[in-house]
């Protein structure tokens, strides 16, 4: 069973979230899918108890430090010595330092952090290598994302080697984004199909209220754009079946398509979008002088059209027309 | 000594498919140039069918290219295939639907009239002695053995290089490696990969899809495309230099990317 560790909650310590919030990201990331939370002796300071759902991780900097707060299912630290319910952290640079596993034999779980370059190398070769130096142990794999390869890295032991992951929300901590993790799971191997995703844009809207940071626009899973779609051979195609141009449904994700209309969009973006926005549709000459004016609106403006802007258009080119027939 | 890498840049197709640019027929050409400038094996200038716009473009940066090779994108239509040839690009490339939800479900055809159809359209191309390039459309969720059987048929036509594109972006490296290999195995055409980031492993399988047979990697400034976007150029590089060398520098890019973000702004 593969378990997703997130550990967004140990990157927050220089916001001031409420309590309320807190407590609501955890609830949000549990329904997403998320075996486990993982967060800073700084948050639970801020969250005060630990919510009834979940398991929860405590990464604190020394063993000693655990005593004030008990109730945690295990606590993860890349200090001191490690026995009972700590797990032991390790940073791998580079594949060569493998080796160092070799001190952790016997351990019945361990992280992995580090090899972002990994999918560079002989990658099957190196995470085998990993499980064989250390048999018997869980081995929670967190790579990080220096080169834009974490999420790979990540889906790659899980499908292949490990079972346990860290991530983080957007991918904030520079390791796999938790979203992107869960997702290609879900396509790829079928794991946890029937967690709720829909709530998403609320975890987004969440992340982005805590941390003062925007999320992308075109940030895969969570983009507020990724949907939107002008090229008219696309746009053609997700009216017919949404499935041919699009990876999954954007309703399990909380989101819905758009048609925007812009210089690639063609006669039938036109009039699909004509219809969502309940105006009459023209004959194919008045559809073509639409698109006429489309394409020279925005490539003056070098941008694509707002709905209202469509609108405006719509009525300028057919109020032109009508007049030249009764001219 | 590192493997020679090409990067074949979109970002005036796909990239510019992105809603929220529409780019200007002097913004097509300045980014064209500075591509070019740096190396870039081939640009992807556009699609001659959205317009005389777009088709004066294409003309314009292939008056002013220094070394890059300029190409065209087309639809499997032969119609389509006439008017890009008028541009008379370097290379044409035609993108065909290859699996079965876009044969059957989409376009309500199937795979004889797919090969009747990219049959002709090559041969069309190659009768006013254009290159051309196939794209194999949604090749990450396609059938293997019906890719494998159109290569053959391409090669025989004199087509050269195929594109394996993962147009809704599922692949994952496992996957990428997998088709990458059978491919790689049973032609020796050449391999151009065209990965989508929506899963967020576009950079990270066209690393996958270089290391196991691919020449030619397709690449956008800032990564920009439809939906969650493309394998992002900086990215690729910066990422691959290591064991891949290519024409460009990280510096370099980020030069072309601080030219050009205001004209593609609207699409990051």
């Amino acid at each position: 069973m593969i378990q997703i560790i997130d550990n967004t909650l140990t990157a927050m310590d220089q916001f001031l979230p409420t309590k309320e919030d807190l407590h609501s990201f955890c609830e949000l990331l549990i329904t997403i899918g998320v075996d486990m939370i993982e967060m800073s002796v700084t948050a639970y300071k801020r969250m005060e108890f630990l919510p009834e759902e979940g398991k929860f991780l405590l990464n604190i900097s020394d063993r000693e430090d655990k005593n004030p707060y008990p109730g945690f299912y295990r606590y993860i630290s890349r200090y001191g010595e490690v026995k009972d319910d700590f797990i032991p952290e390790i940073q791998l640079n580079d594949v060569r330092e493998i080796v160092k596993l070799r001190e952790f034999h016997g351990q019945k779980d361990i992280r992995i952090v580090g090899l972002d370059d990994l999918i560079c190398y002989s990658y099957d070769k190196v995470m085998k290598e990993i499980t064989r130096s250390l048999p018997g142990c869980n081995i929670i794999f967190c790579p990080e994302n220096s080169y834009q390869c974490a999420g790979a890295l990540a889906i790659h032991w899980a499908m292949n080697y490990g079972k346990s992951l860290t991530t983080s929300f957007a991918g904030c901590k520079n390791n796999a984004a938790t979203e992107e993790v869960i997702m290609a799971l879900r396509l790829a191997a079928r794991h946890k199909p029937n967690r709720n995703l829909t709530v998403l844009p609320r975890l987004t809207a969440l992340y982005e209220k805590i941390t003062g940071q925007r999320v992308g626009n075109k940030k895969p899973v969570i983009g507020d754009k990724i949907f939107h779609v002008e090229a008219g051979i696309h746009a053609d195609g997700i009216i017919k079946n949404p499935n041919t141009y699009e990876a999954f449904c954007p309703l399990c994700v909380g989101k819905s398509s758009k048609i925007i209309i812009g210089k690639h969009s063609g006669t039938k973006a036109i009039k699909l979008k004509l219809a969502e926005m309940k105006l009459p549709i023209p004959n194919e000459s008045g559809i073509h002088s639409i698109l006429g004016e489309v394409k020279l609106r925005c490539m003056t403006e070098r941008k694509s059209l707002s709905d209202q802007e469509f609108y405006n258009l719509v009525l300028e080119v057919t109020s032109n027309e009508r007049g030249q027939t009764y001219r | 000594m590192k493997e020679v890498k090409h990067i074949v840049d979109t970002t005036l197709r796909d990239g510019e498919q992105s809603p929220g640019i529409a780019l200007q027929v002097e913004d097509k050409v300045k980014i064209a140039k500075l591509l070019d400038d740096i190396g870039v094996y081939e640009i992807e200038a556009g699609i001659p069918m959205l317009g005389e716009a777009e088709e004066e473009s294409i003309y314009r940066i292939m008056e002013n290219r220094r070394k890059a090779k300029i190409s065209v994108w087309s639809r499997m239509n032969i119609n389509d295939v006439k008017r890009s040839l008028i541009c008379r690009p370097d290379i044409i490339h035609i993108g065909t639907p290859v699996s079965y939800i876009q044969i059957y479900s989409k376009l309500k055809k199937n795979k004889g009239w797919v090969l009747k159809n990219i049959l002709e359209c090559v041969m069309e191309a190659k009768n006013q002695n254009v290159s051309v390039t196939v794209g194999f459309e949604d090749a990450s969720r396609s059938d293997i053995g019906f890719l494998l059987s159109l290569t053959k048929e391409l090669k025989k036509e004199g087509v050269d290089t195929i594109r394996i594109a993962d147009t809704v972006g599922v692949l994952t490296p496992s996957r990428t490696k997998e088709l990458l290999e059978t491919i790689r195995m049973n032609t020796d055409m050449k391999l151009e990969i065209h990965i989508h980031n929506d899963l967020g492993m576009a950079v990270s399988n066209s690393i996958v899809g270089a290391k196991y047979g691919a020449d030619l990697i397709d690449c956008t400034l800032f990564g920009i495309g439809e939906r969650a976007g493309n394998c992002n150029l900086y990215d690729f590089v910066h990422s691959s230099e290591s064991i891949f060398q290519f024409a460009m520098s990280k510096k370099e890019i980020r030069f072309v990317e601080k030219q050009v973000l205001e004209e593609l702004k609207g699409a990051v």
